[in-house]
């Protein structure tokens, strides 16, 4: 009876369903960038586990449907497989967007390539598995990676980027799409970036990329987290090292969660010390290093939309060689006919005065959506907080107070708009707008190298992306920028009349004391920034690339206010007000040529400069310190050339050879000199074998040959020893001479499961001890660069 | 069919439109709140610094022991201290024969109305890290001595602000005096003191002194 029950209620059930379940679907696919129809999508459709696929019009239809939730899951090629909830309610209608640009809307990083975020400039990518073999080092040691970069140094840890021999205030960094703001004028200023909290390194030489900067004359280095995934997934990575020399060592960590929603989060933290370094003679007294760094972000990234907040935190503790910090030029001559530092102590960690303390905190929070038909739009705020103290050689209680203590605080809002529905004409459009207010606490009873100023800054910018064809790619740009200092600045009255201020700026003043004048600079700066250029391919294996850019900088604070001592030079340096902005007019090709095997990248380029600002000696002083030279910023038009050269040649499948190569000349028109500072020619070779079976191991020998600088300024002077009227030439131009040092790097990679391993490199830098000097070592005055150096690291991905 | 894809599309753009319009009037007043916050709270003029290290005066007193009104003066004035030009000047003559007691005076007189004392103040309070040399040339017989009561000074030599000075025959010529802030090593075994490394904190050479 029962059971006789259950039967009618069945039956009487199924009869309804049965009845209701003639409906029709139709799904229509379309892509969502360009709303164009895409046809030959696999629809699976999960409640009822079975497969149909969209016609030629993108649609597709199913039949005989009750009313209730039908789940389909939507594949198709290059696509990321969407998976979506249909409620029918009779016969229903529904339009599904896919999105199958993916690769060329920068959502998928390319294994391989890495992600250039230009087209027609000359952009070389650096990435994670080249990359973290610099977790003991710096950002400009890893850029040394790509030929015509090159680095300005003070002493081994400060080490500033230099690319095709233009450095600071002419090199734009972005890091995770933020315009690093750190008081970057100053070339023993070194950029603050955490080099493990970076996953994939651009290298744009010139001021290709318009929409980060106008003002790249020497070009841009855009630092990338990785890469979002959407899958829940956790995974992390952990690096230990070691390093002989300086008996350094470092930790680096990151731990990635990521949901299948698109919600992400990462942590990543380093810490790296090291003591004194050694020469292959002496010990580097007071060169140890404290660097501590934490990086944090979250957000959630879907195709449609996404936000991010991004925190990082960076603080070194740097120490100068004791024996660069010098009084006189009596000193700087002692310390060049010595020939080693003065101050040769035993190994120790510990750091002293001179030294620097820097702090950067970095904060972002990003937004961006994407809409059909039209195009991705981006917002985005950033703050940061750069605090640079610099501790001098002082007495008594003077000892802990700095005698440099700086505060740069930088707003900057965004908003981007990047047009990609037709994926052969993108447009990408843009707005910006920045405070900036630095403060030089007084406290420190050492006068004010650089004022308290508020700096405004406001940019707007085009761009658009033309693929004519298969083989023509076309960009344009144009960029304006405004830029205005506010400026407080006081002057030694005996400053203001030698610089002849008292004539052109008497209106500025506005208070005085017995012994200087309070001044109220306020400068306005208008700059035009453009750049066209093409990339045609020859055939399958070989392009040319083809830009020019224009491009316009403002003098910075120390350029413009800059007045005062450079202890370890022994001189004077003074700014000057006057200064107008920078033009740089620069044209560049590129010869691309990829085989399997054989891999060549030419790039040569041009350079010229008008009112290139640098620094040049002017005048001597007699001080109670003896006498003193005095070195002012100049403009004068300039114009550098060179070429730069990567070859990589697989002569097995075992034995790779590459060669990095970099010629640079570079002249002060107006003066008909050299400029200083400009890179040797130099050549790197590397013998690389690797062996998968073996673990993937791979051992290599690098030889680094830098020739001697042969053409350089001639800044030597002569100094008259009052006490016995006798003449001595003090050379500080002649470079020294040319070396060539062998390095040695293996490592092998360990498996556990299917998703860990570990990675054990070991290294030996500067294989034979070499003693040499580099032109470009702010310290080569003083004592020579590192010796020998065996460095260990392991690294655990899990 | 079509048309309500066009009117779809048209929807989409409007919605489009509205939303980029409501993000940038959002964006434009975040900048201008940005300018007003930051514009109004900055209006504060700097404070002048004082430089702390300065030293803009430096005088040294030769007072004959057996006559007090012999005395030969020399002075260095750099009113910018060290980042500026110094003016050196010799007053008096040495007598020749005579013996002189040497009284130094270092002063940051950047602020007149306050000078600093820099020579006790900082340098005879760090003895330790500082020391004196003298220097003379041009054929002057002038020969000098630390005095029995000089401070110690850099590796337990004598400072060298305590010294005696000995006139020979008449003669003409220069008198270097140097301050060397954390010598590397000092050594005062000739009276008048070398060093090695260190810094210069001054180095002022009188001419044309004169023992008559």
């Amino acid at each position: 009876m029962k059971h006789n029950l259950l039967i009618v209620v069945l039956c009487i059930f199924s009869t309804i369903h049965s009845q209701n379940c003639k409906y029709t679907f139709i799904g229509e696919i379309m892509d969502f960038h360009d709303a164009t129809p895409m046809s030959g999508a696999t629809v699976y459709i999960e409640t009822l586990n079975s497969y149909t696929t969209g016609d030629i019009n993108g649609k597709f239809s199913i039949k005989n449907l009750c009313n209730g939730k039908l789940v389909l899951v939507i594949s198709h090629v290059g696509c990321e497989t969407k998976r979506i909830d249909v409620d029918i309610v009779g016969d229903t209608y529904e339009k599904i967007s896919m999105e199958h640009h993916l690769e060329e809307l920068d959502e998928v990083s390319l294994q391989n390539k890495g992600n250039k975020t230009t087209k027609t400039a000359q952009e070389t990518v650096i990435k994670d598995n080249v990359l973290k073999r610099y977790s003991s080092l710096s950002l400009g040691d890893a850029l040394k990676e790509v030929a015509g970069i090159s680095s300005i140094n003070t002493g081994s840890t400060i080490v500033k980027p230099m690319i095709n021999g233009l450095h600071s205030s002419r090199i734009l960094i972005l890091n995770n799409s933020v315009r690093l703001q750190d008081q970057e004028w100053g070339i023993e200023h070194a950029p603050n970036i955490d080099i493990n909290s970076a996953n994939q390194i651009s290298v744009i030489k010139g001021a290709g990329a318009l929409a980060y900067g106008g003002d790249a004359i020497g070009g841009v280095v855009v630092i990338n987290s990785s890469k979002v995934i959407r899958k829940d997934t956790l995974y992390g990575r952990t690096i230990l090292g070691g390093q002989t020399n300086g008996r350094g060592y470092n930790i680096s960590s990151t731990v990635n969660k990521n949901y299948n929603s698109g919600w992400f989060a990462q942590v990543q933290g380093s810490y790296r010390k090291n003591g004194d370094f050694k020469a292959p003679d002496y010990n580097l007294t007071n060169t140890g290093l404290d660097s501590k760094g934490l990086t944090t972000r979250f957000g959630k990234n879907k195709f449609q939309s996404g936000f991010e907040v991004y925190y990082s935190y960076l603080k070194n503790e740097i120490g100068i060689l004791g024996a660069s910090h010098i009084g006189s030029v009596f000193d700087l001559e002692r310390a060049i006919n010595l020939g080693q530092p003065s101050i040769r102590r035993a190994f120790s960690y510990d750091i002293n005065a001179p030294k620097q303390d820097i702090t950067h905190h970095l904060a972002k929070v990003s937004y961006y959506k994407r809409f059909s038909n039209f195009g991705k739009v981006t917002f985005q705020y950033d703050y940061q907080n750069n605090k640079r103290l610099e501790f001098d050689v002082r007495i008594g209680d003077r000892r802990n107070i700095p005698a440099i203590d700086l505060t740069l605080q930088t707003h900057t809002v965004l908003a981007d708009a990047n047009l990609d529905a037709n994926l052969n004409r993108k447009f990408n459009f843009g707005i910006m707008g920045r405070y900036q207010d630095n403060f030089a606490n007084p406290d420190t009873g050492v006068r004010r190298l650089i004022p308290d100023y508020n700096k405004y800054d406001f940019g707007v910018y085009t761009t658009t992306e033309w693929r004519l064809n298969n083989d023509l790619i076309l960009d344009a740009g144009i960029r304006y920028d405004f830029n205005r200092f506010d400026a407080k600045k006081f002057y030694r009255k005996s400053r203001w009349e030698e610089r002849g201020y008292d004539v052109d700026f008497s209106d500025i003043i506005i208070d005085e004391t017995p012994t200087q004048f309070l001044t109220n600079p306020v400068f306005d700066y208008h700059n035009i920034s453009a750049s066209v250029g093409a990339k045609y391919y020859l055939n399958d294996k070989s392009y040319l690339i083809g830009n020019y850019a224009l491009s316009s900088r403002p003098p910075n604070a120390s350029e413009l206010f800059s007045d005062g001592l450079h202890h370890s030079a022994a001189r004077f340096e003074l700014g000057d007000i006057r200064f107008d902005k920078e033009i740089s007019n620069r044209v560049s090709a590129s010869y691309n040529y990829n085989t399997s095997k054989f891999n060549l990248v030419t790039e040569i380029f041009y350079n010229r400069i008008s009112d290139y600002i640098y620094l040049k000696p002017f005048a001597f002083i007699p001080t109670t310190r003896g006498p003193f030279p005095l070195w002012e910023y100049q403009q004068a038009d300039a114009e550098l050339f060179g070429i730069d050269v990567n070859t990589s040649y697989d002569v097995t499948n075992n034995w790779q050879w590459q060669n990095k190569t970099a010629f640079i000349k570079g002249y002060d028109l107006k003066n008909d000199i050299p400029l200083i500072d400009l890179p040797a020619f130099n050549t790197m070779n590397q013998i690389t074998y690797n062996n998968k079976a073996w673990c993937n191991f791979s051992a290599s020998i690098k030889s680094e040959w830098v020739f001697e600088q042969n053409e350089f300024p001639d800044f030597n002077f002569e100094i008259t020893d009052a006490l016995t009227s006798e003449k001595r030439e003090i050379d500080i131009s002649t470079p020294p001479p040319a070396y060539h040092l062998l390095h040695f790097y293996s490592e092998a990679t360990f498996s556990f499961g299917e998703k860990s391993n570990l990675n054990v490199a070991l290294g030996i830098n500067n294989l034979f001890d070499t003693s040499y000097r580099n032109y470009l070592n702010q310290l080569r005055f003083f004592a020579d660069d590192l010796g020998r150096n065996v460095t260990l690291q392991i690294q655990f991905n899990y | 069919m079509n048309t309500k894809t066009l009117n779809l599309k048209t929807m989409k753009i409007n919605y489009l439109n509205s939303n980029l319009m409501k993000t940038s009037k959002l964006f434009l007043s975040a900048l201008f709140c940005l300018t007003l916050i930051t514009s109004c709270s900055d209006d504060d003029d700097p404070e002048a610094v004082l430089e702390e290290e300065l030293i803009t005066n430096v005088t040294l007193t030769f007072v004959n022991d057996a006559d007090a009104t012999d005395i030969v003066v020399m002075t260095s004035v750099a009113p910018d201290g060290q980042d500026g030009a110094s003016i050196e000047d010799v007053t008096g003559s040495f007598t020749a024969g005579a013996t002189y007691a040497l009284t130094l005076s270092i002063l940051n007189a950047e602020d007149p109305n306050d000078p600093e004392d820099v020579l006790n103040e900082d340098i005879i309070k760090e003895a330790d890290e500082h020391f004196f040399t003298y220097a003379v040339s041009g054929g002057i017989n002038l020969t000098m001595s630390r005095d029995g009561d000089d401070i110690d000074g850099a590796d337990s030599n004598k400072l060298g602000v305590n010294t005696t000075w000995v006139a020979g025959a008449v003669s003409t010529g220069n008198v270097q005096i140097k301050l060397i802030h954390l010598p590397e090593g000092a050594d005062d075994s000739d009276e008048f003191g070398s060093v090695t490394g260190g810094s210069e904190d001054l180095n002022i050479t009188f001419t044309s002194v004169e023992i008559q």
